[in-house]
């Protein structure tokens, strides 16, 4: 049975006093309803005024602005004196997997699936919720040279987006063992290049270009020989971690490869954002990710420390939203507000680039996830 | 729907990128690759010097060498750039595979560091040519690859020649690491070989079984194509050996592949710091070499001394040689201070000059790019503010493939010099 709690926006006096929000009630994704906030960001270029959010079967059917608030009338609605924004997406994690990503024994296990040791009910989705984090990507560790797939899922609901979102490959140092074959670059650059020579099973998806490719690499000398790589099997995907890929950022172009940076932590250096922005210049997809056992929040501020490193705004919303879900393939699904997509909503206080905002409600789905206390 | 550009999603205010308007800017002057130089003396180690001569480079290629003056860069010395044949820039375990002793199918390319700090040190030093080996830590260690130090951030791209030479070691090194497998195996160093005698034995056990599989395709098996190669004289078998006893045991290995038939090697024994001990099995085995970095009281790795006049000894009996500077860690270790070192034990310029830059060239096939100052090769040159190889002398500019790496013009080095 549906329960809907209208609660007024007056209620709402202070925004950013998060104490006196009062949780919204649960909505099912039955539910044709309406979500009114002061502003709505659709995308990073698109911010609605006074705008209503209307979700009808966990979709957004549509976004309102003020003057067509009306056409709202009559549907059950959630007031909310602040912000909405569409999920924030982390483009690669290891969440719910408890360490336990990879084969320490060997270093090529192309058919291992991460889907394999996700735990639905690990508390760090609901850590991820929290943070308005509502994608993810649930990938095997850098450290085997092929590590197997990883998964696109939501935070809540059980929600399998992409089960084989990419094979993860490591030709880094993050995959040399000194008790396992390879222990050299070389000796790992045979090897992959062997796998991809003749290839079979997922490796024979990723060599066809069906399965995008998310390559770990940290220094630069591993970034130049993973991009000469990409090239040579032409593979599409990612580069992962890789924070001065922008000191390459015209090869990284030229490859076709999006970069998923992150996580950073505070005092990071200049030069990583110097990094960042010639990848933006050169107009190459960014997202962002998390790192194992570092805190969801962790994504939001990497983006907002690129933003007072001097990327763009507008952008660095997108690389937390629309960009991972273009890398994902899932731009129809989620990543913005635009109609059709699914209800993937976060309720802030203030601005979400803004430290200071908090997130005050969760939909997945058109399913509130959470509700606001923290 | 008012649609707005949501300038106000964080206060911050949008700042310009500076730096990578500045990589633009620094990308187009580098761009430049057509230059004249003159100077007063111009050695092509292609015969005698031009006094007062100059050399036109054009789109990144010698144009012409004469006589002349007046061109954009004037400075005392002009040589050709040098040739480094035994580069140690690498990445220590990561470069070498050890999960086998003999790897004669690894590629150094795949883990050289073009970002390397001492890739600049190198270029400042005037070296513009480098091969990079494999690391001395496996026997049969695999395929050297013959780079520029300078310009394209590829790596692929400073490709002079992949697969230059099979690289690798006799002495202490390559068992270094070994143990035996007491009371039973605890790693993959828990193998032979633990002596040189182990090192010696894998040599021989290598090029035989890549001789049999030539006749016999049921031991073929991973590598035999490199070793054949090298059997057969086409890609050169460089064995690093610094004592007298390392460097007998690489002659007796080729000649041994000799006299058994199983091809005719090239080879060119590198770090050779004691070939002044019996340089007449260099003569006999018609075996190369090239010398390590001279140093203070001659005293190198594997106890061998290195003597000082070595290199004019090597000279007079016709072995080719090259000097070397390995990474240059140390100022007085650089390639472009072992000329002096070499003419400080009897050895003429023209030689110390060939032993820097065409020798080498030669010695792995690169000879028709770089190593000479000729019209058509590469326009990679040292710029020189004395007599090359002086005590007094500096290296004061470099150009490789005709960029102006180090620009020795006194308004764009002056912080730099006054420091030094």
């Amino acid at each position: 049975m549906l329960t809907l709690l209208v609660f007024a926006g007056t209620a709402l006096s202070a925004v950013g006093a998060p104490s006196s929000a009062p949780a919204p009630a649960l909505v099912t994704n039955d539910a044709t309803f309406a979500v009114s906030a002061k502003r709505v960001l659709v995308d990073g270029k698109t911010v609605v005024e006074d705008g209503v959010v209307i979700v009808e079967r966990g979709k957004v059917r549509e976004v309102l602005d003020a003057k067509q608030k009306a056409k709202a009338d009559g549907l059950p609605r959630v007031e909310h004196d602040g912000w909405v924004s569409a999920g924030m997406i982390a483009a690669r994690s290891h969440l719910g997997t408890r360490g336990d990503f990879d084969e320490p024994k060997r270093p090529v296990t192309p058919e291992a699936r991460i889907l394999d040791s996700v735990d639905f009910d690990h508390p760090e989705f609901a850590a991820a919720l929290r943070a308005g984090v509502t994608t993810v990507v649930v990938a095997p560790s850098a450290s085997s040279l092929i590590g197997g797939q990883s998964v696109a899922l939501k935070t809540h609901g059980r929600v399998i987006l992409d089960a084989d979102a990419h094979l993860v490959i490591a030709p880094a140092a993050s995959a040399l063992r000194i008790n396992r074959e390879p222990t050299s670059f070389p000796g790992a650059m045979a090897m992959l290049n062997a796998q991809f020579e003749k290839p079979q099973g997922a490796v024979a998806h990723a060599a066809a270009g069906k399965l995008p490719v998310l390559i770990e690499v940290s220094q630069r000398d591993e970034i130049a020989r993973a991009l000469e790589f990409a090239m040579t099997h032409k593979l599409r995907g990612a580069l992962s971690h890789a924070p001065l890929a922008g000191e390459l950022a015209a090869q990284v172009k030229k490859s076709g490869l999006a970069v998923v940076l992150g996580p950073f932590a505070v005092g990071v250096t200049p030069r990583v954002f110097d990094s960042v922005r010639a990848l933006a210049a050169e107009s190459v997809p960014l997202a962002f990710g998390l790192d194992f056992g570092s805190p969801p929040e962790q994504l939001r501020l990497s983006v907002v420390m690129c933003v007072r490193g001097g990327l763009a705004p507008e952008l660095a919303w997108n690389t937390l939203t629309s960009h991972p879900a273009a890398i994902l393939g899932l731009q129809e699904r989620v990543g913005t507000l635009r109609a059709g997509c699914d209800a993937d909503l976060v309720l802030w206080s203030g601005p979400p680039l803004e430290l200071t905002s908090r997130v005050q409600g969760v939909f997945v789905g058109g399913v509130q996830a959470w509700g606001g206390q923290e | 729907m008012s649609v707005k550009h949501c300038c106000s999603i964080v206060l911050a205010a949008l700042v310009v990128a500076p730096s990578a308007l500045a990589l633009v800017a620094q990308k187009k002057s580098d761009d430049r690759r057509s230059w004249t130089i003159t100077a007063e003396r111009v050695y092509t180690a292609e015969g005698e010097a031009i006094a007062n001569g100059e050399v036109v480079v054009e789109g990144g290629k010698i144009r012409a060498v004469g006589k002349g003056g007046g061109g954009d860069l004037k400075v005392f010395a002009v040589t050709p750039g040098l040739v480094e044949l035994s580069m140690r820039i690498d990445q220590g375990f990561y470069s070498v595979e050890q999960s086998n002793e003999v790897t004669p199918q690894i590629r150094a390319l795949a883990s050289v560091d073009i970002f390397d700090e001492a890739w600049t040190r190198a270029v400042r030093g005037g070296v513009t040519t480098a091969m990079v080996n494999v690391p001395d830590r496996n026997v049969v260690g695999g395929l050297s690859v013959v780079l520029k130090t300078a310009g394209d951030p590829q790596p692929a791209a400073r490709v002079v020649k992949a697969d230059a030479v099979l690289y690798g070691a006799i002495g202490s090194a390559p068992s270094s690491m070994n143990h035996p497998a007491q009371p039973r195996p605890e790693d993959f160093y828990s193998r032979r070989p633990t002596t040189r005698m182990g090192v010696e034995w894998e040599w021989r056990k290598s090029l035989f079984e890549a001789a049999a599989a030539r006749v016999d395709p049921k031991r073929a098996k991973h590598g035999d194509a490199e070793l054949q190669r090298a059997l057969d004289g086409q890609l050169p078998l460089m064995i690093q050996a610094w004592a007298s006893q390392d460097i007998r045991t690489a002659v007796f290995l080729v000649e041994e592949a000799r006299r058994e038939g199983w091809g005719n090697p090239t080879l060119i024994v590198d770090a050779a710091a004691e070939a002044w001990r019996e340089p007449q099995l260099l003569v006999r085995s018609k075996a190369s070499v090239v010398l390590p970095p001279f140093s203070a009281l001659g005293r190198t790795r594997d106890q061998a001394f290195f003597a000082l006049d070595t290199a004019s000894k090597l000279d007079a009996l016709g072995v080719p040689f090259a000097l070397s500077g390995h990474n240059a860690d140390a100022l007085e270790g650089r390639l472009c201070y072992q000329p002096g070192y070499a003419m400080r034990g009897g050895l003429s310029f023209a030689s110390a000059l060939a032993a820097v830059t065409l020798t080498p060239a030669r010695l792995v096939g690169v000879d028709k790019r770089v190593g000479s100052i000729k019209a058509g090769k590469d326009a990679d040159l040292v710029l020189w503010n004395g007599e090359p190889f002086q005590p007094s002398s500096k290296v004061v500019g470099v150009l490789v493939d005709g960029r102006l790496i180090v620009d020795p013009r006194p308004a764009a080095n002056a912080p730099s010099t006054s420091n030094k």
